[in-house]
């Protein structure tokens, strides 16, 4: 389950990294940054709603003392 | 607009020796608050004061300056290029405290415990320790306020981390709508995000009373709540930042600045809210979860 959450989060890093190229790279007329930006926030927002389906199933159980 | 090969510079600018006059009665207050001289304390507050007066008045400037089209591309790029510099100090910054809760967590708390080549090490130093992780046992209960509990994720965490997802969703909506040229979608978008940051915040308030009053987990209670507050404490601090750099953008947004072809500085913000929401989802997975 670890993998999954850490594969999720390279992607979300990959594609932030990418919109900071963008940024620094094109123009302000240049619609690549807020693509990218898109895409890192609906991979997070999935990531989301990964963890709490996997808590709810009983998958992963939050750190330490209940 | 200036052509290509003429750097704009200002003529008579007196921020710099306003902002260097700030941090030096910053530093120097400081420094004679620790001796206990309250006079250092009043003169540290001036000196923050007198920055926040130079960051308002000097980016106010280069925001009139950039609107009366003095700056050619020359200029862009070295603002462009400042915020990659700032956003790489950020990334040290927040990979530096990261670092260090992965350190205590999956090396130094282990090898205390006697793992590796440290079984002598656990027993000659504490035989009764066990290594495990949030470190709520920690080995000498009369140096550490002993947290009773710590915040459980599936509690305010969670709400939090939707806030600021939502938020996120909210800017992306308002950036589209910039280089779609849709002004009232952009004001709509921008102050929901406002809204959603300060809803983070109160709730982090919320958050650290609940951890102080009724947990005992403080920046005291070794090293669980030391890298816990650390990390979540400036995470919460570079909120505050950016809902102020927010509001600042929105109130240029409604003064008609920034156009389709041009709004750098919209950008930046942008960059910097997506930056912290990164940080966060971080912080929701790796503090409170796993």
């Amino acid at each position: 389950m670890k993998y999954i959450i850490l594969v999720f989060f390279i992607f979300i890093i990959y594609s932030l990294g990418s919109a900071l190229y963008y940024m620094m790279k094109d123009g302000d007329g240049s619609r690549r940054m807020v693509k990218a930006l898109t895409m890192r926030i609906s991979l997070s927002i999935l990531l989301f709603i990964f963890v709490i389906f996997a808590f709810w199933m009983g998958w992963i159980q939050p750190t330490g003392v209940t | 607009m200036q052509s290509n090969n003429q750097y704009f510079v200002p003529h008579g600018s007196y921020w710099p020796i306003v902002g260097s006059v700030g941090m030096a009665s910053l530093l120097g207050g400081f420094a004679s608050s620790l001796h206990g001289n309250v006079l250092g304390t009043g003169l540290m507050v001036l000196g923050l004061v007198i920055i926040i007066f130079m960051v308002f008045g000097w980016m106010g400037q280069v925001v009139l300056e950039s609107e009366s089209g003095i700056y050619n591309k020359q200029v862009d790029r070295s603002f462009r290029m400042g915020m990659g510099w700032f956003i790489f100090s950020e990334v040290m910054f927040f990979a530096a405290f990261f670092g260090a809760l992965w350190y205590a967590r999956n090396l130094a708390v282990p090898w205390l415990g006697g793992e590796g080549n440290n079984f002598f090490t656990g027993q000659v130093l504490w035989p009764d320790f066990k290594a495990v992780w949030p470190l709520i046992q920690v080995p000498d209960v009369s140096k550490y306020t002993v947290p009773k509990g710590i915040i459980h994720a599936w509690e305010i965490p969670a709400i939090n981390t939707l806030a600021l997802l939502t938020s996120g969703a909210t800017l992306t909506w308002a950036h589209w709508a910039l280089l779609n040229n849709k002004r009232n979608q952009i004001i709509a978008g921008l102050i929901a995000t406002i809204v959603l940051g300060v809803i983070f915040l109160a709730l982090q308030v919320a958050e650290y009373g609940e951890a102080y009053q009724h947990l005992d987990l403080k920046l005291t209670s070794g090293i669980y709540g030391s890298t816990f507050f650390m990390l979540t404490g400036f995470h919460g601090l570079h909120v505050t930042l950016g809902t102020i750099m927010l509001i600042v953008i929105l109130m240029r947004v409604i003064r008609g600045h920034f156009n389709p072809e041009n709004h750098f500085g919209f950008e930046g913000v942008a960059w910097y809210w997506h930056f912290v929401d990164v940080v966060w989802l971080g912080l929701f997975i790796f503090v409170y979860w796993l």
